[in-house]
């Protein structure tokens, strides 16, 4: 029984996430576990949770995305392009932001799939040129955008703002589609071997270009959720964030090589890196040490995965 | 060096013997041919030799010194140099580099000097009269007969005393394989001892001083050219006790599938029909395009012309999911590579295209439930169907092949060297499964090497070479003579 604990990461990190929480709490008992501080780090973790989960069923099938760090912010720039000069009502402006978004990701995914080019080198392109883009829309920034567009991200419900309870139903709903349907489970079979895939009926080229989509799509809503929190759209929005997504969900159980990890873990992997940052902020660590020990923690979990691991299969 | 001696060599893989118990004699100065079906042991006495496998048993000695030829580069420093079937050269590098890939020459700094290593290849490709290439030519660019010279090149550089060839004629033009042979003769006036390992019979006799034979992992001894004919070499080659496979046949009237004036990319103008309940064979050489033939029809490469006709219905398919869907499975050769989904478990294998095909929610239950049916059916041995698949043996992992088609209900079965590699106990349980599925009317392509399951199972088989229909035998009239006889002359 522990050993299938320890073995599957959603499990071993939630129990680590509680031991956590536990020790901070009784360390920080005074600005830890409040209510105000424990909504700020689940608002701030909102983003990159989202993207995270379209890395995460890249990840499955064996590829991954850099563009997406690029994307939050060209989506929440054109969406405010659309909104500022355009005046066009909110949800059509919402609705362009996160198509052009997915648009991003069919050329990544046809490049990718159907003519053969390498993912790391086709996102690694497109980062650049949707940066770009997202300049060319908002220039240094677009400020003053309409009530109606503020109003999605920065209301609250039961005292918790919106985009917590979008991050949520993104869990709950790919959780639910990648655990229950035969077209999310596919990509297990891509990531576990793409050519038996391929002689098992799988559509394998097809569906690497939906979920280069829906990850760029994902991050075209994080994108529109983070300039309507923001009131503002920044060119500069959702730099780096590639790399903390793939981290989130490495740490949450993906791996490089595919077919591995489950939706659950983009939120607690990127929970887990928000949680250490955290507690770092409120013990006074100096920023430049946040990334060095963020750093060491992914070494350290993916080595004692790999000891545990030979370990276990011992037994 | 006088001479090469291999005493008492054995090496035992799992569940197969492929080799028992050979002596070999070859000396300096003399073409040695070695002959056998596939898979008889030609490749494991040469990766023996080569130092890719340790014998389990017996001795090398060379020169009245026994050897233990650990290592490629062991064999290079003993003047053992090998020109293997499938190219060892790389593409991104010029002919130079891959000639001396391991032994540039170098000043005392460690430099190379390219000056040298040009010239000497420069000689080298002279010497194989290849005119069309120069020393800094991309081997990514030469045509692949191009590169099986290169390749001859390289071995040469070594200088060595033994030369082992493995099928080198086979992607050879009627002059490049002249002039092969003229180099050999010239090298063995120098002294040389060379291993010419081939399935075309013809140069055999034209080239070779002497032929020696292996089948099934067994030394059948060692003759002079004049003192064979090619009928009595090929009886030598597979005069074999047939094993009592023989059974009724199945085979109906109507015809289930198919395929006419089917061209691809290795394969040209291939005509046949196969009937309900018949189980069809494929014999051929490794390489004669047999699979290229199968992944066609199955939908997994592109057509260039012909058609594939299923129950009267012209199948129009670009992908495998047509042909799954329209009652057609395919067993690949590589089990592992193209076949399973290695770190899953027993169940998603089985499933996964079941449910591919017939679902958009997934029922655990209902998988679980299936798969259970269907271990118990095959005796597939695991402990539970959670089990991942790499835990399994090789027979076991094949039978998890079978599983995920039975679940589909075809109408079709390929089946490319679905025996290939396993036990003889799962082997024998798979001829049971196909006989059943052709005692239900289903119809069976069986791709097979392994000639004794093909002429114990087939009701026709269909001889392929070079691409192209060479004959057809019914079962009554197959023998391995024919087989063999078809498939190489």
């Amino acid at each position: 029984m522990l050993s299938k604990i320890l073995q599957e990461r959603i499990y071993s990190l939630a129990i680590l996430l509680i031991v956590v929480t536990i020790v901070a709490s009784v360390i920080f008992p005074n600005t830890f576990p409040t209510f105000e501080n424990l909504s700020q780090i689940l608002l701030n973790l909102s983003t990159d949770t989202i993207v995270a989960v379209g890395m995460m069923i890249l990840l499955i099938s064996g590829v991954f995305d850099l563009s997406v760090g690029s994307v939050v912010a060209f989506a929440g720039c054109l969406t405010a392009y659309v909104l500022h000069f355009l005046n066009l009502p909110v949800p059509v402006a919402v609705t362009i932001g996160i198509l052009a978004s997915v648009f991003i990701g069919w050329i990544n995914g046809y490049l990718i799939a159907y003519q053969n080019i390498n993912p790391m080198i086709q996102t690694l392109a497109m980062l650049g040129i949707v940066r770009g883009l997202a300049l060319l829309a908002s220039g240094s920034a677009i400020q003053n955008l309409p009530y109606w567009f503020n109003a999605i991200s920065q209301s609250k419900l039961l005292g918790v703002q919106m985009p917590v309870w979008y991050m949520l139903l993104t869990i709950i709903l790919f959780t639910f589609l990648v655990n229950k349907t035969i077209f999310f489970r596919r990509y297990y079979y891509i990531g576990g071997n793409e050519k038996a895939a391929d002689l098992s009926g799988i559509r394998v080229k097809k569906m690497k270009v939906i979920a280069f989509m829906l990850s760029a799509g994902l991050a075209g809503v994080a994108g529109v959720l983070l300039s309507s929190r923001l009131g503002a759209a920044l060119p500069t929005m959702g730099r780096g964030l590639e790399l903390r997504v793939i981290t989130a969900a490495i740490l949450g159980g993906a791996s490089l090589s595919g077919g591995s990890g489950k939706i659950p873990g983009a939120l607690l992997g990127a929970l887990f890196m928000a949680l250490i940052a955290n507690i770092m902020v409120i013990s006074r660590v100096s920023g430049y040490w946040q990334e060095i020990i963020l750093g060491i923690i992914l070494i350290g979990t993916l080595w004692a995965d790999k000891v545990l691991q030979k370990r276990f299969s011992k037994i | 060096m006088k001479h090469l001696q291999l005493n008492h060599i054995s090496k035992t893989f799992p569940g197969v013997k492929a080799l028992s118990d050979v002596t070999l004699s070859i000396h300096a100065g003399e073409i040695h041919a070695l002959c056998g079906e596939n898979g008889a042991g030609k490749s494991t006495l040469m990766n023996i030799l080569a130092g890719n496998l340790q014998p389990d048993e017996g001795t090398i000695v060379l020169d009245q010194l026994t050897q233990i030829i650990r290592s490629p580069q062991n064999a290079f420093a003993l003047g053992i140099s090998i020109v293997y079937q499938h190219l060892s050269l790389i593409d991104s590098l010029n002919v130079a580099e891959n000639v001396f890939a391991n032994d540039h020459p170098v000043n005392k700094f460690g430099i190379i000097q390219f000056g040298k290593l040009y010239e000497k290849t420069s000689l080298l490709l002279q010497r194989l009269k290849l005119d069309q290439i120069t020393p800094n030519t991309l081997v990514s660019s030469l045509s692949p007969a191009q590169k099986q010279m290169v390749e001859i090149a390289k071995a040469l550089s070594q200088k060595p005393a033994i030369l082992i060839l493995d099928e080198p004629t086979a992607s050879l033009t009627d002059k490049e394989t002249r002039t092969l042979f003229e180099i050999l003769q010239k090298l063995k006036k120098e002294g040389v001892a060379i291993i010419y390992i081939s399935h075309r019979l013809d140069e055999l006799f034209i080239l070779a001083d002497c032929i020696s034979i292996l089948k099934d992992g067994k030394y059948q001894g060692t003759f002079l050219k004049q003192n064979l004919t090619k009928a009595s070499l090929i009886k030598l080659m597979v005069g074999r006790e047939i094993n009592s496979l023989k059974s009724e046949s199945y085979r109906q009237i109507e015809i289930l599938l198919s395929v006419k004036n089917l061209s691809g990319q290795k394969f040209h103008n291939v005509s046949f029909n196969l009937h309900r309940g018949e189980i069809l064979g494929l014999s051929g050489l490794v390489g004669a395009g047999r699979t290229e033939i199968a992944r066609a029809i199955f939908g997994a490469d592109k057509i260039e012309s012909g058609d594939v006709v299923l129950n009267n219905v012209v199948l129009n398919t670009n992908h495998p999911f047509d042909t799954i869907s329209k009652g057609m499975a395919y067993v690949p050769e590589e089990r592992k590579s193209l076949g399973l989904f290695s770190e899953m478990s027993v169940q998603d294998n089985i499933t996964v295209t079941h449910n591919n095909l017939t679902s958009h929610i997934y029922n655990a239950t209902e998988a679980a439930q299936r798969s259970v049916e269907l271990k118990d059916k095959l005796k597939i041995a695991t402990t539970n169907v959670q089990q991942k698949v790499v835990n399994l043996s090789g027979g076991n992992q094949q039978k998890v092949v079978l599983a995920k088609w039975l679940l589909t209900n075809p109408e079709v079965f390929i089946v490319d060297e679905p025996t290939h590699g396993i036990d003889v106990g799962a082997k024998f349980e798979i001829y049971e499964l196909l006989k059943s599925l052709a005692s239900q009317g289903k119809g069976i392509i069986m791709i097979s090497s392994d000639m004794p399951e093909l002429l114990g199972l087939c009701d026709r088989i269909l001889v392929i070479k070079k691409g192209t229909l060479a004959g057809e035998l019914s079962s009554a009239e197959a023998t391995e003579e024919k087989l063999l006889t078809l498939s190489t002359y």
